[in-house]
Formats: structure tokens, C-alpha cells, sequence
């Protein structure tokens, strides 16, 4: 009966009700838009990052993570190919060879990371091939290059064009050939583009005097909650002379912001619930001081103070909850379009690209997301009424029937 | 008249020099002076007496409304000046029952809700307040009133379902405050029946605070207060 004497007493003053709900509705879909566009970019970041490059798992001899030199090669890629191949859920891998090299045009150079590759192998776990603004893939032809739009403009060159690449060798020498450029990439990263070049994994090798060594495999995986099983199974078949590190371990900052990232979304969600705070307490109170003589008679007739409180808080709950609902099966409804043709922002495009993030923002509803809409608002509401209903339980009943 | 003529009934309420004083605009006022009375299981009592008297104060004090200033109010044996803010809500809710002079129904509730309501705060199950709502107001032959909200009642009819409310708990004592004040002569008259017919059938006690001349007349027992004490006290064979 105190659920329905609640339940009718915020319908009293509809229009009052109306407003506070709307509010509240208000509140929850511009959160959970921002927090779902939010984490679209952020997530965005992470899966290029993941997706141009760094792949799920990455397997190196012992220490090249911290010194990527060319000497820290893979010691018996045959031995890594095995364990690979014979782990579970692993769907595809690609050895390369990387260095940190120089690539140089006649009019200009840049300091690029030099990534040997098999074309093929590659192109089953990154996105470069299918990122190609111009030209063609690696063909396996002699002295291919693929470098990035943002790289070739710096250096001046164009496709069909050659470029000399040099690199400390194994031997210690400076090594270096020429390339042709077959292909400019362009990724959602315009740093990444400036970066990293790709030729075949034979060129690279027969350049840096490393014969058929190696220095990385990167690693897609089937399921990604696999992650830390399939990196235990590999660390225990290769023994102690390898590493292995998951993207998370790879790309720290990126994750760590995602981390930070879920802090302050409970910060921003507190300032908006401090916000609509305020408007409970407003609306709580004038609901109290025009329900005086009315809670005089409930304590008269021996309410106690604590269940005249939980009335006031369960009014102020369902104006909360119903304003969350509505706002968000609203903001629902404009997630769903928005999650299949994502939010354009091309005329931020410059900037969101130098962040690693596409000019097209899909937003990414979680179970984080929904629990955030859902329950920081309906308790910021019972907050609200706390101190209205701690008034009105503080009412002595004679002097509150008397009250004008 | 001395309150102990009346000791071969059972005691429900004693006061012993009971006063309160208010404070309006910081200047102290003597609401009640040292009232001693007793109130008998099957009293239907009236306090009278004119505005400023302290009939509404003393109906507070008895029914656990109000704390006395000085004195003491006994509640079957039990000092209500020991008793907690929570204790004395308790006291009210299973013992006592009021009616009001403005009615005071729950305007979002229809009359049976209302009736239900007292019986929800004592725990008692849906069903069986249900029952217990609708038989309370069949006898009081308001039945036809059970889906009505007190905005869609006469005052008759509000007051009808207040009395429903009180009495449905079967309190020891009913307390009400110029419960004809608002009403016609004849409606009053009715409700006065009512209650008298529930005194006598029912054998629950009523304390009324009023200067309605058909109110006193109708008292078996009369108090007349005057300035905060007890200026004549009577006891009438009808």
C-alpha cells in the first residue's frame, strides 16, 4: 500500500512530475550517448591499433621488447611456428622482420619503422592491405614497398616512385637497397602512417644480413577472453629465451586510458546526478511542504517516521526510475541507427586521425554503460529526497495538522 | 464533580496536573493549568468549553499527540512521558483512534484504502483488511462509498469513512476533535448516532473536544474547561 500511496502521490501534481522526469530523461540520454560515442572512440583506438599492427599476441626472443634491435632476432623461428601452430585458438599468425630504420627520398627523409613481411600472412591479421588508398598490395615482386599517404607526402614521392631505405644490419654495417613504392595505405592513425613501411620479408632480411631469422610473430586469436590462456600455453611451450605479450601489455597507455577513461565516465555520471540532485530536492520539498497537515494525520494515526521517510524516498525512486526508463529507452532508440551507420564527424576528421580514431564514431553500448543509466541517476534521486523526507519524518504530528 | 465517582469502571487514561504552556511570539501561554481526570473504558465524554479553553490541548495530551509541559498522562498504566517518539506513534497506531475536524482522509486514497490503511501500518494481510475495511463500512452504511475518493464525498460522507477509520482497528479509545464542526446540524446529528450506537453495541470509548451544544448534550460524561482547568466535571444517565 505504500508503493501505491507513493505511486499515486507523484501523480498529484502531473505536471510537476512531468517536468522532473523529463529532466531526468534528459540527463540519461545525453549521458548515455555521450558515454557510448565516448567509448566508441576510445575502443576505436584500441582496435586499429590492434587491427594496423599490433595484432592479440606478439612472441619475441627474451628481451627485444624493451632493445628492438635487429640482433634480438628470434633464435629457431621453426620452434615458435610449432608451438603457434599446435596452440588452440589461434586463428592466424605473420612473422616479420622490424627494424627502426631511415627512408629517404631525393627530396627528404624520415625515420620509419622498417617491417618485413609475407604478404600474405600479413594480410590475414592487420588491415593495411585493405586500408590501401592507392596501388596495389605487396605482390612478392622484387624491392616492393607500401609506405603511408601522410609518409609519402612528406617525402615528396608518389607511386612508382624509389626510395632508399637503410637500416643497421646484423653484421653492424649500415644496410640499405632501394624500393618502389606499389601501394600508399592510409589508416584511421596518421602518426601510424608516417611511420611504418612494409616490403617483403626477403627483401628486408637479405637487406639487414640476417638470413632467414626473424624478430617477431604477431598473433590473431578466435576469442579474445582466451587472451591470457593462449599467451600461458605459449610462454610454457617456448620456454624462458621468449616473450609473449598480450595487446594490453603491448599498447599500456591505451589501455590505461580506457581504465581512467571508466573512472571519470563515474565522475561525469555523479555531476549530472549533483545536477538533477538538485531539481529532486526542489521538487521533493515543495511536494512535502504542500503535504504538511496530510503527514501530520499519517503520524497521527501512528505512521512512523521511518516509513514516512521510505514513502517520501519511494516517490522520489519512481520519479528517478521512471525518467531513467524513458530516457533510456530514448537514448536506446537513437543508439541503434547511430550504431550501424556511426556518428560523422569528417569535419573533425584531421585531429580525430593524428588520435588514431576514424572520422565515423560508432558508439559502443556495454553492460558497464547500462548499469551507469540505469542505477547512478535512480540513487542520486533517493539522495535528493533524502533530506525532504528527513523533514517531514521530523514533522510533530499536532503542530503539522495545524499547519496553514 | 470528583473524577474517582466513576472507579467502578475500568481506567483507561489518568491525567495527574497536567499543564502545557506554548510559546507564541515568545510570549508563554497557558494552554492547560493542572488538569486531573480519568477517562473510563465506555466513556462518552465531551470536553467543552469555549475557544482558548485547552479542549484541543488536552485531546492532544491524552492521545499521545503532544508532550505536557508538567504532569503526567497515564495510558492503561503506562506513563507516556516515558515513552519514546516512536513508542508513543505505536501507542497510537494500536490503541487509539481520531477523528478530525476537516475529515484528514488520505486524498489519494479511495474511502476503502483509507479504512485499509491504519490496518497496513499494523501488518495486518490484504485480504484480511479487505474484510475487515468492508464490514466497517457496510455496518456504518457507507458501503456504497468504497471506490470514492474523499474529493468525490460530502463532508458527511468523509467524516462517515473517518469514523470507519478509526474505529476499525477496535482501538481502546476514539479521540475526536470537533468532529461536527464542518457539518450541518442534521449530518452532525446522524454522525453523532453513529457513534453512540458504536459506544453502546461495540462498547468503544469516545472522547470528544467540542462546543457543538448538540455534541454536549449527547456526552455521558461532561468536562467543562475554562482558561486551561477543569471547571465543572459531570457524569449524566441517558
Amino acid at each position: 500500500m505504500i508503493f501505491k500511496l507513493a505511486w499515486r502521490n507523484i501523480w498529484r501534481n502531473k505536471r510537476r512530475s512531468v517536468v522532473v522526469m523529463t529532466s531526468v530523461a534528459v540527463g540519461v540520454i545525453a549521458t548515455l550517448l555521450m558515454d557510448t560515442l565516448s567509448r566508441g572512440m576510445i575502443y576505436q583506438m584500441l582496435y586499429n591499433q590492434i587491427g594496423s599492427h599490433v595484432a592479440h599476441l606478439q612472441i619475441h626472443r627474451q628481451g627485444f621488447r624493451d632493445n628492438p634491435i635487429i640482433q634480438n632476432n628470434i633464435p629457431d623461428a621453426a620452434v615458435v611456428e610449432r608451438a603457434v601452430s599446435s596452440t588452440p585458438g589461434i586463428s592466424h599468425y605473420s612473422s616479420r622482420i622490424l627494424t627502426y630504420g631511415l627512408l629517404s627520398s631525393a627530396a627528404a627523409s624520415s625515420g620509419v619503422f622498417l617491417i618485413g613481411i609475407d604478404p600474405d600472412q600479413e594480410g590475414q591479421i592487420t588491415t593495411i592491405k585493405g586500408s590501401l588508398a592507392a596501388g596495389t598490395y605487396l605482390s612478392g615482386g622484387p624491392n616492393e614497398a607500401v609506405i603511408g599517404q601522410s609518409l609519402a607526402e612528406k617525402l615528396g614521392v608518389g607511386l612508382g616512385d624509389r626510395v632508399v631505405g637503410m637500416a643497421s644490419a646484423l653484421d653492424g654495417h649500415v644496410g640499405s637497397d632501394v624500393f618502389r613504392i606499389v601501394g600508399l595505405y592510409e589508416t584511421l592513425s596518421s602518426e601510424f602512417d608516417k611511420s611504418f613501411i612494409y616490403i617483403a620479408r626477403d627483401n628486408a632480411q637479405e637487406m639487414l644480413g640476417v638470413g632467414d631469422l626473424v624478430s617477431e610473430f604477431a598473433i590473431r586469436i578466435n576469442d579474445i577472453s582466451q587472451l591470457h590462456t593462449i599467451q600461458d600455453r605459449l610462454l610454457e611451450e617456448l620456454g624462458e629465451e621468449y616473450e609473449v605479450f598480450t595487446y594490453p601489455e603491448i599498447l599500456p597507455f591505451l589501455v590505461l586510458q580506457i581504465d581512467l577513461y571508466e573512472q571519470s565516465m563515474i565522475i561525469f555520471y555523479a555531476i549530472i546526478g549533483i545536477a538533477l540532485i538538485f531539481g529532486i530536492i526542489n521538487t521533493m520539498l515543495m511536494s512535502v511542504f504542500e503535504r504538511i497537515r496530510e503527514f501530520g494525520v499519517l503520524k497521527a494515526v501512528g505512521m512512523k517516521d521511518r516509513r514516512l521517510l521510505m514513502m517520501i524516498v519511494l516517490e522520489a525512486f519512481l520519479l528517478g526510475i521512471i525518467g531513467t526508463g524513458i530516457g533510456f529507452i530514448v537514448g536506446y532508440l537513437i543508439y541503434l541507427p547511430l550504431a550501424r551507420t556511426g556518428l560523422d564527424l569528417s569535419m573533425f576528421s584531421e585531429s580525430l586521425r593524428s588520435w588514431g580514431v576514424g572520422a565515423i564514431i560508432y558508439p559502443v553500448l556495454t553492460w558497464n554503460v547500462i548499469a551507469n543509466a540505469l542505477l547512478i541517476i535512480p540513487i542520486f534521486a533517493v539522495l535528493g529526497a533524502l533530506y525532504p523526507a528527513f523533514r517531514a519524518g521530523r514533522l510533530q504530528p499536532m503542530a503539522a495538522i495545524r499547519y496553514v | 464533580m470528583n473524577p474517582t465517582d466513576t472507579t467502578e469502571h475500568e481506567e483507561i487514561i489518568r491525567t495527574e496536573d497536567l499543564g502545557k504552556i506554548y510559546e507564541e511570539n515568545g510570549i508563554p501561554v497557558h494552554a492547560l493549568r493542572g488538569v486531573t481526570t480519568i477517562v473510563h473504558k465506555g466513556d462518552f465524554l465531551v470536553i467543552a468549553g469555549p475557544s482558548g479553553s485547552g479542549k484541543t490541548t488536552l485531546l492532544n495530551l491524552i492521545g499521545a499527540l503532544d508532550r505536557p509541559s508538567r504532569g503526567k498522562v497515564f495510558f492503561e498504566g503506562r506513563d507516556l512521558s516515558k515513552k519514546s517518539k516512536s513508542e508513543l506513534a505505536s501507542i497510537r497506531l494500536h490503541r487509539l483512534g481520531f477523528i478530525f475536524q476537516a475529515y484528514n482522509l488520505i486524498p489519494v486514497l479511495t474511502a476503502l484504502e483509507n479504512v485499509e490503511f491504519t490496518m497496513m501500518l499494523l501488518g495486518v494481510s490484504e485480504a484480511e483488511r479487505r474484510k475487515q475495511a468492508m464490514a466497517t463500512l457496510q455496518e456504518l452504511g457507507i458501503d456504497e462509498l468504497v471506490h470514492k475518493r474523499p474529493n468525490e464525498m460530502s463532508g458527511g460522507q468523509q467524516q462517515r469513512v473517518a469514523i470507519a477509520r478509526a474505529i476499525v482497528t477496535r482501538p481502546a479509545v476514539v479521540l475526536a476533535d470537533e468532529p461536527t464542526a464542518n457539518l450541518d446540524s442534521t449530518t452532525g446529528a446522524s454522525l453523532l448516532d453513529l457513534m453512540e450506537r458504536m459506544n453502546k453495541d461495540k462498547n468503544i470509548t469516545f472522547v470528544f473536544s467540542s462546543h457543538d451544544p448538540q455534541v454536549i448534550q449527547r456526552g455521558r460524561r461532561l468536562i467543562l474547561l475554562h482558561d486551561g482547568t477543569i471547571k465543572s466535571e459531570q457524569s449524566r444517565t441517558r
